[in-house]
């Protein structure tokens, strides 16, 4: 019962940090922009809040200040994907340098602070007295319900049950057809692809906030790029993106669960886990099935610019 | 035939040494006799340049941040001197473009706080009249020499207080890599432990990163979960500090004090002081004496343990600092009979480790699993 418990309770926690930008990333990718500077957004994310609660020790107000952060530093790559029409790729790139060197920078102030303040558990009345599963997900803190239930059940029902979630993902599609049809295709860009930095963002201080409190240079680790890879395997599908993050983190904590119950399995095997195992549940199946194949296909125009003069 | 076993602490990524690591392996000399080089002709202070090329950020409160220290402590030793440093510096050929960036810039002394392997040979190599020194180098030249600390005689201190401490018995460590120094830490750490309580068992999970706050607190909640209570690590940052304060178990650390992140489960952490060491070194250099040595730096002479943390009692400390002033007075805890984790016997009853191969330890002892 604790075994696993405390599996899913880590595996919550450590998944988190991927749902959440793996979410901001859906966001442009369906809108047709790769946003590769997903890396240095959460960095700035992660530096904003801790910068912020030590001002000011209120965890919300540094998730918020994170989101602004993110949002902003969006709007300036989606100004040049979208308006400006530069390589999205390398724009991406710009902006995961600019953030990881813009936040050791600031960070030099922070580092080897612990937060003051941070995202305590709430537990959810009833739920959280079921065996097993009670403990470990209804009595975690607040962000854990916003990143794995709130947000992607919102995100999913705008983009598959309404007229605007058409139009957006119209756009990732075929954006001269969505224009032609009167789609204010550079307005959506814009304004997803910002909204998707500022939940990159999010994801940082939701590390530093709630995961690992306190800042040091180089504490995404790389998490950023897994997060991209994560949209992939999740068919660019936000309710898909989450379940991938969780198995990612389920199959992260497994390794370690593997190496602290000292099972017979090289260590070196463990660490593997977490990559053999999103090739075999998600790649498999899409190799097997040709429907899936159609079914987790990258929105038709993503990464190219849109020139309406040249369609 | 590369044994990635004796890959020294930090040049673990650098497999391009891995070669030579392995074919200096047992028996051999590992640390061969310096042909007694010539020492290097003095310089002026205030035409004198010293740099420091860091594998990690100077603000990391860690490794590097003890390194950045020692650095400080030259310049105020010399301050008419100039000195230059280069932070977070990969093991890779951008290390060679920054230590010969460090010799046109006119360094008249390279500290290399990390194993950079023949990154740093070659650019020794060309420049003869540049000293070189390489933090747990293993392959000392006419004009590089090597330097690193004995920190297992603090891990065994810090071990038998752990021993005391743990209620289960079970001790937890966040490995970074199978490399000696981490061999030498977990065995120490447990031997320190089972002088005091013989059925301590020490479990370890390798996060194949020196610095990856997020796996270390995934790693110290993975053994804490696990019946460990104690945790003890090799990380250059404080993650499982913190998840053993908000569990209320207790930790071990390295490199710095950082009990403001867990008050109450800190223990003590093996503190590293460069200080002294790069201050004569320099001074050295400076008089024209300098000629390469290889040493390991002494408990109380660059590593240490911290000062204990508050929850830690009277009884305890005593015990523990026991040991340290018998280490202090030349005892070696590190004597046979020794077995290792399949049970057969590694050093012979009576015989005492060398430093060479405390150094070197590439296997487990009794008791120590998941390595």
């Amino acid at each position: 019962m604790d075994l696993i418990t405390g599996l899913l309770q880590t595996s919550l926690l450590a998944g988190g940090v991927l749902a959440l930008a793996a979410l901001g990333e859906v966001l442009a990718e369906r809108v047709g922009v790769v946003n590769l500077g997903v890396e240095g957004l959460m960095s700035l994310g992660a530096i904003t809040a801790i910068a912020t609660v030590v001002a000011h020790p209120n965890p919300a107000l540094g998730f918020a200040l994170a989101l602004g952060v993110g949002l902003f530093a969006g709007m300036i790559f989606a100004v040049a994907t979208v308006y400006i029409r530069a390589n999205q790729v390398l724009c991406g790139l710009a902006l995961t340098l600019m953030g990881t060197g813009l936040s050791a920078t600031i960070g030099k102030a922070y580092s080897g602070m612990p937060a003051p303040a941070t995202f305590a558990p709430v537990a959810v009345p009833y739920l959280s007295k079921i065996p097993v599963i009670g403990p470990a997900v209804f009595s975690q803190n607040v962000l854990i319900y916003l990143i794995y239930i709130i947000l992607p059940l919102a995100l999913h029902y705008l983009m598959f049950r309404t007229r605007h979630g058409l139009n957006l993902r119209a756009v990732g599609e075929d954006p001269a057809a969505a224009d032609a049809a009167g789609i204010p295709v550079q307005r959506i860009r814009f304004w997803y692809v910002a909204a998707g930095s500022a939940l990159a963002s999010g994801a940082g201080a939701y590390l530093t906030l709630a995961f690992v409190p306190s800042w040091s240079e180089g504490v995404i680790a790389g998490r950023g790029w897994i997060a991209v890879a994560l949209v992939i395997f999740g068919g660019y599908r936000p309710l898909n993106a989450v379940m991938v993050a969780l198995l990612f983190g389920l199959i992260t904590s497994l390794g370690f669960v593997g190496q602290a119950r000292n099972w017979p399995i090289a260590a070196p095997i463990l660490s593997m886990l977490p990559y053999l195992g999103t090739i075999a549940l998600i790649i498999v199946p899409v190799l097997a099935w040709h429907k899936m194949r159609r079914l987790m296909a990258a929105p038709a125009s993503l990464g190219l610019p849109y020139f309406r003069d040249v369609r | 035939m590369i044994d990635l076993r004796n890959l020294s602490r930090r040049g673990f990524l650098n497999l391009g040494v891995a070669a030579g690591a392995g074919l200096m392996m047992p028996g051999g000399l590992i640390r061969p006799a310096l042909a007694a080089a010539k020492p290097l002709a003095p310089v002026a202070e205030k035409d004198a340049v010293i740099a420091f090329g860091h594998t990690g950020p100077v603000t990391d409160e860690g490794w590097t941040w003890s390194h950045d220290q020692g650095m400080k402590a030259v310049q105020q030793a010399f301050p008419k001197l100039k000195t230059i440093f280069v932070e977070s510096i990969p093991y890779s050929a951008d290390a060679s473009r920054t230590f010969r960036q460090f010799v046109s810039e006119g360094a008249n002394m390279v500290f290399a706080t990390s194993n950079y392997g023949d990154f740093l040979y070659d650019v020794a190599k060309r420049s003869p009249n540049v000293a070189f020194f390489e933090c747990d180098g293993r392959h000392p030249m006419d004009n590089l020499g090597t330097y690193y600390v004995a920190h297992w005689y603090p891990t065994y201190v810090t071990g038998i207080a752990a021993g005391l401490m743990s209620k289960t018995g079970k001790l937890g460590y966040v490995a970074s890599f199978p490399v000696p120094s981490v061999y030498s830490g977990t065995n120490a750490f447990l031997m320190g432990a089972r002088s005091v309580n013989p059925n301590a068992t020490l479990q370890a999970i390798a996060i194949n990163s020196w610095f990856d706050p997020q796996a270390a607190t995934q790693a110290g909640t993975a053994l804490l979960d696990n019946g460990c209570d104690l945790l003890f690590g090799i990380m250059d940052e404080a993650g499982y500090l913190q998840v053993a304060e908000k569990r209320g178990a207790k930790a071990v650390m390295w490199n710095t004090d950082i009990r403001r992140y867990g008050p109450k489960g800190y223990i003590s952490s093996i503190v590293v002081d460069f200080k002294k060491f790069y201050v004569e070194q320099v001074r050295q250099r400076l008089a024209g004496t300098w000629v390469p040595s290889t040493p390991i730096l002494a408990m109380g002479a660059g590593v240490d343990r911290d000062a204990w943390g508050e929850t830690v009692p009277e009884e305890v400390r005593k015990q523990a600092d026991a040991a340290r002033d018998k280490i202090l007075g030349g005892w070696s805890p590190f004597t046979g009979e020794i077995k290792d984790s399949k049970g057969a016997v590694r050093v012979a009853a009576g015989k005492t480790m060398t430093e060479e191969e405390l150094y070197n330890w590439n296997w487990s002892i009794e008791g120590v699993k998941g390595l």
